[in-house]
């Protein structure tokens, strides 16, 4: 049975693509049969994070206006053999493709992948309705910071608009260091107010950066704190039969903390 | 051909609804269901729905008010075309067939509001963005979160913690309160009075009530 995701968060600049690369890689290094779709018509970025984006030769747009099949659109990883992007246009806008089509498409790939994870362009208009159409579980990507919090909740009522009930969260670029100081927004706090399951907690980690250059996600590097807490929420959504319980608070901090010796 | 079945306009205070002329209920039915359940931001609960007068009977009126209390929308027969009474509207409500009742007489004075005795239940979080407007008193089994803002003609009671803007009593009513599990709104209203958070809030550990107490809002704690 195929899963459909979509990776959310109203804010720009949480991380929505680097989770959704992170998280891809992660099922296939698994051995799961994955395909990212773009859906950030017009600014596109996940390709790059991939590191593939010499290789598109068609994208979105061509396969929901019936140009070519979408096998023809998919790029393969080069690294991983069951992972493929769907990459959209970088020159259409968020007009060109709209939820049924998007819908349609999903219907098809589903035949053949197992994971199926949308990356959501930020904001909460034509291009993140299209995005959340096909989604069976919505993941919100927030930060530990009132704005990005924030629109996670306004995020998290939209979806609840369109009746996609199960929302799993996902907090990133967490300094544990600031949180103990009260500097940053703790997992509590958050929890408080967002009230949904959290299935993540990653750290802020530079390595996320060097990764991001040079399109490989940090999911790969073993000693990248932040790939580790991503190899934790791909565990955590293989481990379905008992969805999303394995979440524990003390785990991962704790860990962290131990390292900063606090 | 079946969007002009319903045709939905905002009023004042609420949603006015149109019937075709000659639609059979079953169908007018069936599209209401279909518009209510599309989840299109027009339905936002505890908005006050008015149908037409004369032009269902009881038993169809009864479906209809089911149906959009189960969207948690109040729904009401619209008011008695200009000079009508709301006593006589009480009058033609009990009636068994609005349609054989005559019109009111036009010499009752304007119509003045009754006092509104629903309340709106509403069973979730209210998320940032999100907005309750009524007329009635309003309890949520849930948070209102930063962002959320609840307008009530009465009071409102919040069984979790309230973070959003609350206004109570917003057509006058000065005995109109507002009550939380951990009351720290971004603005409490009452009124005609408009109260702020403090710049520092602290999260407060028992449940707070906030009225009108010599012209000011008060805030106190309390037992439940």
């Amino acid at each position: 049975m195929s899963k459909i995701f979509v990776i959310t968060s109203g804010k720009g600049g949480v991380g929505k693509t680097t989770t959704t690369a992170n998280l891809g890689v992660g099922l296939a290094m698994r051995g799961k049969k994955v395909v990212l779709i773009d859906t950030d018509t017009g600014l596109r970025n996940l390709d790059l994070l991939l590191g593939l984006e010499n290789r598109i030769m068609y994208d979105l747009i061509d396969v929901t206006e019936g140009r070519v099949p979408y096998k023809k659109a998919l790029v393969r990883h080069k690294k991983y053999e069951s992972l493929f992007l769907l990459p959209t246009s970088q020159v259409k806008d968020k007009m060109a493709v709209n939820p049924e089509q998007l819908v349609k498409l999903c219907d098809e790939l589903k035949k053949e992948f197992e994971y199926i994870l949308i990356d959501c362009p930020a904001g909460i208009e034509q291009g993140f309705k299209t995005a959340i159409a096909a989604a069976d579980v919505a993941i919100v990507v927030t930060m530990p910071e009132i704005s990005a919090v924030r629109d996670a909740d306004k995020i998290i009522g939209e979806l609840g608009r369109a009746d996609k009930e199960n929302i799993k969260l996902i907090v990133n670029r967490i300094r544990p260091q600031m949180v103990e100081a009260g500097d940053m927004l703790a997992m509590d706090d958050i929890n408080d107010i967002l009230s949904i399951d959290c299935i993540g907690q990653v750290p802020d980690d530079v390595k996320v950066v060097t990764s991001t250059n040079r399109g490989e996600p940090c999911i790969t590097m073993d000693d990248s704190q932040a790939g580790q807490a991503y190899r934790n929420i791909v565990s955590r959504i293989l481990g379905e039969n008992v969805p999303f319980m394995t979440f524990e608070k003390e785990g991962f901090l704790a860990r962290l903390k131990h390292v900063f010796g606090m | 051909m079946s969007e002009e079945m319903v045709k939905i306009k905002g009023s004042g205070d609420g949603l006015q609804l149109n019937f075709a002329p000659g639609a059979a209920f079953a169908d007018i039915e069936k599209e209401l269901r279909r518009k209510l359940e599309s989840g299109s931001g027009f339905f936002l609960r505890g908005t006050l729905v008015r149908i037409p007068r004369d032009v269902l009977t009881e038993e169809e009126l009864t479906v209809l008010q089911k149906l959009f209390h189960a969207h948690g929308l109040i729904c009401r027969r619209a008011a008695a075309p200009e000079a009508a009474a709301a006593t006589k509207t009480t009058a033609a409500r009990s009636a068994k067939k609005p349609v054989a009742q005559p019109a009111p007489a036009a010499t009752a004075p304007p119509a003045t509001q009754p006092p509104v005795q629903e309340m709106v239940v509403v069973n979730r979080t209210l998320r940032g963005g999100q907005e309750i407007n009524t007329k009635s008193s309003v309890l949520v089994c849930g948070n209102v979160n930063p962002g959320a803002q609840i307008i009530a003609g009465g009071s409102i009671d919040i069984r979790g913690t309230c973070r959003g803007m609350v206004h109570a009593g917003a057509y006058g009513d000065t005995q109109a309160f507002v009550i939380a599990d951990h009351l720290m709104p971004t603005q409490i209203r009452i009124a005609d009075l408009i109260a702020r958070s403090p710049d520092h809030m602290e999260k407060s550990d028992r449940a707070e009530r906030a009225s009108i107490k010599d012209g000011q809002i008060v805030i106190e704690p309390i037992e439940r």
